[in-house]
């Protein structure tokens, strides 16, 4: 599995804008652990799945998913949650991007000993917990 | 070996008050909990892994491996489910049982709950039934454990409706902005509020501190011991008169009779330093209270050959009429912020639907929501409309998390014998006991309340001024899971019903049930009170009967 392209998949699903994105936020560290505890039943299915995202990315642009367009990565990504895929998928494309979209979400928006959610930044983006002024 | 009064099989709502009501008259108890007493730290702050979201694990037992029960599913095909999975319907295993983690919504039964099938008829598949007992008779009982234990609200508001002799010891907590946006558009309907009664302390009372109106009430434990449960009120008392042991990771196995089918004591098998024992403990009275799936377990499981269906099974009706609560969830988007940050966040609610809906039988409570951790309102509450993943998600997130009132309430449950608690023999726990086997659903009659309620969550929502408002609705399941009733319910004929109205089993002097599976019906509130309240009455009652 390409660190370089679950760091851009995670950056696609939370962009970055005022607030940080997945991968600024430590999406990629919470799945790290989740994949070697509580998912670690799932990792191969995990990984066969980011990699299958990269070879969807050759097939359709000729370069790996990093390297793509903001725009040609998200018309990727969605063309994987429906379920519309150009290639042969190891994977249920659905079922996979279902996990990666949730446990994204988890690792943004859960309590910061998981390894996401640095500094609580979503919790004060979204307003659980108040900006402490420095 | 060692004779006790009574041994009380689980120390959650029911088994905590017993255990104090017979320790104070003297009586010795053994209290027997299968979990640990947790302490604050032990019960976390996971936001992944608690009693409310509870992904990947939970914080309050039981353990997730070894613990296994069956599901089947309404198509009839069945699947090992482990505690954390919402189709195990768990409750929590630890002293205090649920309410060490509950959210502590304190509501007294409605007067017309005790007599459903006088007043609405039996519809068809359907078991409805009376109670054997009304609202007047029980109603001294909640007055007890609410000051007791320690309620905050205001009675006066609905005291037509759901009559008291005494307001609750505690005022209520404080509004919140969705409580005004909430009670204005009532107002506006013709509908009447009322702040939500809580087990939580909203002053110093009985030696506990107050609330510092944390946002972690529900699926965690409370900082301050504001929250008030059994491990923190009667089970402290009942420890105190040195009359009662309390036995934890003790996991009970089998109610024992006699030769002649008397009933004589438990066996269990308790964990001490990391190594199992199996024991049995003899007592002239057994109370079990272990909630109503693993309550109706242990008497299936209790079989001998004078009772080869089980203790109090005579009639097939352990186990049957499992019911919970459906809760329809609508959500609507606010012009303005309605988050404070301050706890418990549920404040407002209206019991205008409980009952007397046309074409609907039953009803149910609609109140405001507990502050939801932003992952938990993300699984829960987004719009369906709304791309689950992107910047729109993300912008969603950010300025509407604050902005998003939420209204649910618990639907009366229409019950259903075919919604049931058996065993499984195939299947055992890591005790070798045969684990419990869940199956049915809720009667559609109670889908179609849901329903109605759903459309009235709704309507309020829209009367706020809400520019989109969106809702969820339950289908035909099984409802059980933290509000799990019903299994061994009370009644007069020994066909139709496991228990007197005292929870005493038919046929049995000495073997009791009290819990919530002595409710006939589960009424359209958070049933803990209720369970609290007949555990007060069925505990006075065996305190005099020796």
């Amino acid at each position: 599995m390409n660190s370089e392209t679950i760091r851009a998949v995670v950056d696609c699903l939370i962009p970055p804008d005022d607030f940080p994105g997945a991968y600024e936020a430590g999406v990629c560290n919470y799945l790290d652990r989740l994949l070697q505890t509580d998912l670690a039943e799932h990792a191969d299915f995990f990984r066969a799945g980011i990699d299958a995202i990269d070879t969807e990315a050759l097939a359709q642009y000729n370069a790996r998913f990093e390297a793509l367009t903001p725009d040609q990565q998200i018309a990727i990504l969605a063309g994987i949650d429906s379920g519309a895929v150009k290639t042969s998928w190891p994977v249920a494309p659905s079922r996979f991007f279902e996990m990666l979209v949730n446990t994204t979400a988890e690792g943004y928006y859960s309590d910061p000993q998981q390894g996401g959610n640095r500094g609580c930044a979503s919790w004060v983006m979204t307003g659980f917990e108040e900006a402490v002024e420095s | 070996m060692k004779n006790y009064d009574a041994i009380i099989v689980g120390s959650g709502a029911a088994g905590g008050i017993v255990a104090c009501v017979l320790a104070e008259a003297g009586k010795h108890v053994l209290l027997l909990e299968r979990g640990p007493a947790l302490t604050f730290a032990e019960v976390g702050r996971d936001h992944l892994r608690n009693q409310r979201l509870a992904i990947y694990g939970h914080n309050a037992g039981p353990e997730l491996i070894g613990n296994p029960r069956v599901f089947v599913d309404p198509q009839g095909r069945s699947r090992l489910v482990d505690p954390h999975e919402l189709d195990y319907h768990n409750n929590a295993a630890c002293v205090g049982g649920g309410t060490r983690v509950y959210g502590a919504q304190a509501w007294r039964f409605h007067p017309d709950d005790f007599r459903m099938a006088s007043k609405y008829g039996v519809p068809e598949g359907s078991s409805l039934a009376d109670w054997p007992i009304s609202y007047a008779t029980l109603e001294p009982f909640y007055e007890r454990a609410e000051w007791e234990l320690g309620v905050a609200g205001d009675g006066n508001i609905i005291q037509s409706q759901i009559p008291r002799r005494r307001n609750y010891p505690l005022p209520p907590v404080p509004p919140s902005p969705q409580t005004v946006a909430l009670q204005n558009s009532a107002r506006a309907l013709g509908w009447v509020t009322t702040p939500v009664p809580l087990l939580i302390n909203t002053e110093v009372y009985r030696g506990r501190s107050s609330c510092i109106g944390c946002k972690y009430c529900v699926g965690f434990a409370c900082p301050t011991d504001a929250k008030t449960g059994t491990q923190n009120t009667v089970i402290p008392r009942a420890l105190a008169t040195g009359n009662c042991e309390l036995k934890t990771a003790a996991v009970a196995e089998a109610i024992e009779t006699d030769d002649r089918g008397n009933v004589t004591g438990i066996s269990y098998f308790v964990t001490s330093s990391g190594t199992p024992q199996h024991e049995t403990a003899r007592a002239r009275m057994v109370i079990v209270s272990a909630g109503a799936i693993e309550s109706a377990r242990l008497l299936l499981n209790s079989r001998s050959s004078l009772h080869p269906a089980g203790l109090g099974n005579e009639h097939d009706q352990v186990g049957r009429n499992l019911q919970g609560h459906l809760y329809p969830r609508a959500y609507g988007l606010s012009a303005t912020k309605v988050f404070n940050g301050i706890g418990p966040g549920v404040t407002i609610a209206t019991i205008q639907f409980n009952h007397d809906n046309p074409g609907i039988i039953g009803g149910g409570m609609l109140a405001d929501d507990f502050i939801k951790p932003p992952i938990d309102f993300w699984y829960d509450s987004l719009p369906p409309d709304l791309p689950r993943w992107g910047i729109v998600n993300k912008r969603f997130m950010r300025h509407n998390y604050t902005r998003v009132l939420h209204v649910r309430g618990p639907v009366q449950d229409i019950p259903n014998p075919e919604g049931r608690v058996s065993v499984d023999n195939n299947v055992r726990d890591k005790w070798g006991i045969p684990v419990a086997r869940l199956s049915g659903t809720t009667h559609p009659a109670t889908v179609e309340a849901a329903e109605f309620m759903r459309e009235r969550g709704e309507q309020w929502l829209r009367a706020s001024g809400c520019e989109k408002v969106w809702s969820t609705q339950p289908g035909l399941i099984l409802s059980g899971r933290q509000h799990q009733a019903g299994t061994c319910r009370m009644g007069n004929d020994p066909a139709t019903s496991v228990t007197d109205e005292w929870g005493r089993i038919h046929g049995h002097n000495n073997l009791f049930v009290i819990d919530g599976s002595l409710h006939v019906t589960n009424g359209g509130f958070n049933p803990v009170l209720t369970i609290m309240a007949l555990a007060f009455r069925s505990a006075e009652y065996i305190a005099q009967m020796t």
